[in-house]
């Protein structure tokens, strides 16, 4: 059967890339910047999926986006999901020929549910993802908010699973707003409510800070997949160290020869920097 | 030089992406003539088996690919659907004949009978077949690759073809192997360094 999955989100700002808390961000630095001082291959090499999330405030500008995904896909073997302004189908094909193997899908699951089932029906539900950002208000409950993370929408995690399951997306991507960039350890309960009753693969992120919490993510939370946005816990060989940590919890993890990458010539325009 | 064959299904620029990496020199190629004149070619795919036969049939690629893997005997490797058309037919949107290399039938996954899941998205493991170490050289009895597919391939002559198997409700096949012919139901471009092995072996034959 298919493995467990430990996933890298990036989010990138006009080719920037950029740390969130709470939905909040700070600006890191650029792809050149990452990878000579963050050995961002030891990261690639280390994942089962990286996701990409366009986090433009303004207006996105997709064909820019393409073109900074199309640049990180060179040196990315392993499924790439993108998100972030997909609003039309121009921009699904712009994002696919750029490399994407998946699309994420967030404020139109709420606004343009038409829009999500086209895609849907075009790509098939195992290309769309739906992305659903939540806070847990003052009395308990919880609210799914959409634009950014800025808009509540008055609807419930339960709910939005729903409408994400009848559009017939793929899988979910799970975020807390309140653990986003926190490091305090993933919203577990929650996710074991919504793994205990979504038909398809749930992606646990927000709060992740260190190995342990991958791991409870997966086990506490019966998630498929636990991701993390954040690059200055995992740098050098980090996500390495954090496979073999969950194997050792009994974890099933797919695996591979990392040093494989040293025994290839470097490449033009690939940065080939191994810790040694 | 490789050549992918583009016939307007799937994402190419991975597999470009993984050769470059691996110092391959590539080109992607749309004519008869192209096919005739290639030394190795890969034939990827996404979609339906169906809309991919009348592209190629469209495209006039049929004939051109018969003549290089018959009897030109270039080494070529289908991947994912491109595996799939290998096969004699297909039955994603009413039967379809596919390019007959591989004597075997396209079908669905039956969800409902083996209670799994369907598409089939992940890494999973793949089991080698001893004998047929061609792709799989270096790597030891079984390796995790990175499937996405709905349909699988039943081989009339699993013995003489199948180079190697995975499990999802069911065994089913991950690789063939035939003279100069292979295919992957994985993707190697997206399957991490055990899937760089899988190219830079089908790239030294």
């Amino acid at each position: 059967m298919a493995k467990n999955r430990l996933i890298f989100t990036l989010l990138m700002q006009e080719g920037t890339y950029m740390l969130s808390r709470n939905f909040s961000l700070q600006s890191v630095g650029g792809l050149d910047w990452i990878k000579e001082f963050y050995n961002f291959d030891a990261i690639t090499f280390s994942i089962d999926e990286l996701i990409v999330l366009n986090v433009e405030r303004g207006v996105r500008k997709i064909d820019e986006f393409s073109k900074n995904l199309a640049e990180l896909n060179k040196g990315c073997f392993m499924p790439l999901a993108v998100g972030g302004g997909i609003r039309t189908m121009e921009h699904a094909y712009s994002l696919l020929n750029a490399g994407a193997d998946k699309l994420i899908i967030n404020t139109p699951l709420i606004e343009e549910p038409k829009f999500v089932s086209s895609l849907v029906k075009t790509f098939g539900s195992q290309c769309i993802i739906a992305s659903i950002d939540y806070r847990v208000k003052k009395d308990g409950d919880n609210t799914v908010c959409i634009r950014n993370g800025s808009h509540p929408t008055g609807k419930g995690v339960d709910e939005v699973v729903k409408i994400a399951r009848n559009l017939g997306c793929g899988e979910i991507y799970l975020t807390s707003i309140d653990k986003d960039g926190t490091g305090e350890g993933l919203d577990l309960e929650l996710i074991r409510q919504v793994t205990s009753t979504a038909t398809v693969p749930v992606i646990a992120s927000g709060g992740v800070g260190k190995f342990g919490h991958f791991t409870e993510g997966l086990l506490q939370g019966k998630a498929e997949a636990v991701s993390t946005a954040n690059l200055f816990n995992f740098i050098e060989d980090g996500l390495i160290e954090a496979r073999s940590d969950m194997q050792k919890e009994g974890i099933k993890m797919a695996s591979w020869n990392f040093s494989f990458y040293s025994t290839v010539p470097e490449k033009v325009g690939y940065s080939k920097k191994r810790s040694q | 030089m490789v050549s992918i064959v583009n016939y307007k299904m799937g994402n190419i620029r991975s597999i470009q992406n993984a050769l470059s990496y691996l110092g391959v020199d590539s080109r992607v190629i749309d004519s008869p003539e192209e096919i005739l004149t290639s030394k190795k070619l890969i034939l990827p795919g996404v979609g339906s088996f169906r809309v991919a036969m009348e592209h190629i049939r469209a495209m006039k690629l049929f004939e051109a690919l018969n003549e290089a893997a018959l009897k030109q005997g270039v080494p070529l490797l289908g991947i994912c659907l491109g595996m799939q058309l290998l096969a004699t037919e297909g039955e994603e949107e009413g039967p379809t004949k596919g390019f007959g290399w591989i004597p075997g039938r396209v079908k669905r996954f039956s969800p409902e009978r083996l209670s799994i899941k369907v598409p089939h998205i992940g890494f999973n493991t793949v089991y080698f077949e001893p004998k047929s170490k061609t792709l799989f050289e270096g790597l030891e009895t079984c390796a995790d690759f990175y499937f996405v597919h709905s349909y699988r391939m039943i081989c009339e002559e699993p013995e003489k073809c199948v180079s190697s198997w995975a499990d999802y409700g069911e065994r089913f096949v991950a690789s063939v192997e035939h003279r100069n012919i292979f295919g992957t139901q994985f993707h190697p471009e997206k399957s991490q360094s055990n899937g760089l092995t899988v190219l830079k072996n089908f790239c030294a034959i």
